[in-house]
């Protein structure tokens, strides 16, 4: 027996990075977030090229679906030409053989920091949401074995009363993204810091949407047709940000999430904040075909 | 516009990358040596932080960050992280350990008697300035000893076990060595199994671990440490090839501290702790945390708990640095919120009984 025999030959990394050690684990991790959907599945999470806290716990679950005949799409705050999802998609491509797009309807796997793409998402593709913390529980017990007992327990009163004690300070619920959901009616997770306009997005979609924590080794998932509720009060109901009546002055596209710019005359300006859903109306104004598709919200108000 | 969508991302990372590059210049193989001869300390403390016994690859990784710590440990991680798994070495025992400096703090004289190897610690710490106007500081060579001390020491914890001074060690059943819990292949959970606990420590940060095993050495922990036993040492990496022969594949260097409370009970408590190159301050602030984390308070600084997910040195550090990333969408999300709640104001309803809150309720994102 020779040690050629036993092995492959050397090669600097493995195929997506990964070995196959870890693409195993995370397989097995993400089937079980499927099978419980929104329960935290804690994960070993190697080190990848990037810096922990830059969308690592993203990158990891992309990695291990990531194929070669695959095109991928990734996006920061919306843009996909942001500077680091520009460096994620660069690296998912040089290291799997996967074409990069822009283009959310073309695209079978969906890397995002913070948001959901406007237009709908179909069954035969999967969105991975990098997700900072995965626990709803930190900001009312930021002991993780406690708060893990908790979600055990569907111990969930700490985290309504904080939302209580909003209104009653405040006059209305002050969470702004990342805003606490039931998945499945039984656990609570948090969405990532997308912005409450996204979560609606989630509920009983035709997608898959894997949330992964890399930093802090916690996956989670909410598969397709699976209910997702925003914890809000009978007579509070849950409100999305009041982004509906605004237009994009480059696009002109009214009733999508916006980003505000502020200018020196004291005023605002809105751009759309889902990128290539504004360059592909700029696109269709220039007399080219309008590729748009279908949106999850239209006229400013989301149509289920 | 704001920098995120700044068209022409792409370029805009190579150019910055480049000007990063640009200030440490090409490296070449002679560069990579320079350093791996010129700072074991360094490469020593990387390859600890890292938990990959590699100096060349340490020396490599410092080389191409031009010395940034971080950003060195996350390079070498990273390429582990590719890297399959060949075999699991056998189990070390400390007398077994081909050891270079090995000092109890705990007795004047120790059987097998004090070594005090390569340090530091008794010179005068005198900057050479002579060696910046031509004249190099040239140390004086090593004496050898005429009887030199054995290359094997026996464990100073066993000795005191034998006279009652520290409990015996628990029953445990046999466990194979690629059975023990490994942390870069599961999840911690807690409470952590005691394997989880001392890797974790073993690849903590140095300044991470420093700062809060002094804080718990200053009295905010419940154990004051003295060093029982610290040694500097190199451990045989021995596996099995497929063939069955038991072999040596090299020595890697390793450092360990054993701390023992004092005057609690009426046998010692130890604290230990053990990484990958010579780190002795490392090692004794993790085996003081360890000490201390028994009968630790929840959310105190000495828990395991809270001293293992705050000295690993990627996520604590790869998250500091992750607030550089454009935060827009969350931002937007939570000015809508505010100015909903200020539009109350503008409406002339009723004030609301205001209380300022008492802790974050959302965390840092």
């Amino acid at each position: 027996m020779t040690l050629a025999k036993l092995t492959r030959t050397w090669a600097p990394m493995a195929y997506g990075f990964l070995d196959g050690q870890a693409k195993r684990e995370m397989r097995r991790k993400m089937l079980k977030a499927i099978a419980v959907p929104g329960c935290q599945m804690p994960y070993a999470s190697r080190e990848v090229p990037m810096a922990r806290g830059w969308g690592t716990g993203g990158l990891q679950v992309t990695l291990t679906l990531i194929q070669p005949e695959d095109r991928v799409k990734v996006i920061d705050q919306g843009a996909d030409d942001s500077v680091n999802a520009a460096s994620i998609r660069r690296f998912l491509a040089r290291v799997s053989g996967a074409a990069e797009t822009w283009d959310t309807q073309d695209a079978s796997l969906i890397q995002s920091r913070h948001r959901v793409p406007e237009e709908r998402l179909g069954a035969d593709q999967i969105l991975i949401l990098q997700v900072p913390n995965p626990e709803p529980l930190r900001g009312v017990e930021p002991n993780m074995s406690t708060a893990r007992q908790m979600h055990a327990d569907a111990d969930y009163g700490r985290l309504w009363l904080t939302l209580y004690e909003q209104i009653v300070r405040s006059g209305r619920i002050m969470q702004g993204a990342a805003y606490p959901a039931l998945v499945n009616g039984r656990h609570v997770m948090t969405p990532s810091p997308i912005p409450r306009w996204d979560v609606e997005k989630l509920h009983m979609a035709q997608h898959l949407t894997f949330l992964s924590a890399g930093r802090e080794k916690r996956l989670h998932a909410v598969p397709p047709f699976t209910s997702v509720t925003p914890l809000a009060f009978d007579d509070v109901p849950f409100k999305v940000e009041a982004h509906g009546s605004l237009t994009c002055h480059r696009s002109g596209i009214t009733g999508q999430f916006m980003n505000e710019l502020p200018q020196s005359d004291g005023g605002a300006l809105y751009e759309v904040s889902d990128s290539h859903l504004g360059i592909k109306a700029i696109r269709a104004r220039d007399g080219e075909p309008d590729t748009t598709g279908p949106t999850w919200y239209q006229d400013g108000s989301f149509r289920s | 516009m704001a920098y995120v969508a700044a068209r022409g991302g792409e370029r805009a990372i190579a150019e910055a990358e480049r000007l990063y590059r640009a200030m440490t210049g090409p490296i070449d193989a002679n560069r990579v040596e320079q350093l791996q001869a010129a700072l074991p300390w360094l490469i020593d403390r990387v390859m600890g932080e890292a938990s990959l016994s590699a100096p060349e690859m340490a020396a490599l990784a410092l080389a191409q960050t031009g010395g940034d710590l971080y950003e060195a440990v996350l390079v070498l991680r990273a390429w582990r992280s590719t890297q399959p798994r060949l075999a699991t070495a056998a189990p070390v025992l400390q007398e077994a350990l081909f050891t270079h400096r090995r000092i109890s703090a705990a007795f004047k004289d120790i059987p097998g008697g004090q070594i005090l190897g390569p340090t530091l610690d008794y010179s005068h710490r005198v900057l050479e300035t002579a060696v910046l106007t031509g004249r190099d500081f040239v140390p004086e060579p090593v004496t050898p000893a005429a009887d030199p001390a054995p290359a094997g020491q026996p464990s100073l914890a066993e000795w005191q076990r034998a006279q009652g001074l520290v409990s015996a060690l628990p029953a445990t059943p046999y466990v194979a060595p690629e059975d023990i819990p490994d942390i870069t292949r599961e999840p911690v959970l807690f409470p952590a199994p005691r394997a989880h606990r001392l890797q974790a420590l073993a690849r903590a940060d140095t300044g991470g671990t420093l700062a809060l095993g002094y804080a718990a050495m200053r009295g905010y922990g419940n154990a004051h440490p003295t060093v029982n036993e610290l040694r500097l040492a190199e451990a045989e990496v021995m596996v099995r090839h497929p063939s069955r022969s038991f072999f040596s594949a090299g020595r890697v260097k390793v450092s360990q501290a054993e701390v023992v409370s004092k005057g609690r009970a009426d046998t010692l408590e130890l604290g230990f702790a053990a990484t990958l190159g010579w780190n002795e301050v490392k090692v004794i602030a993790a085996a003081t945390l360890d000490l201390n984390a028994a009968k630790a308070p929840k959310g105190s600084p000495v828990e395991e708990e809270f001293f293992l997910y705050h000295t690993e040195p990627v996520e604590a550090s790869g998250f500091c640095i992750h607030f550089k990333l454009p935060h827009y969408v969350t931002f937007q999300s939570s000015l809508d919120a505010m100015r909903g709640a200020s539009n109350r104001d503008a409406k002339g309803e009723a004030p609301l009984p205001v209380a300022p809150a008492e802790h974050q309720t959302e965390p840092a994102e």
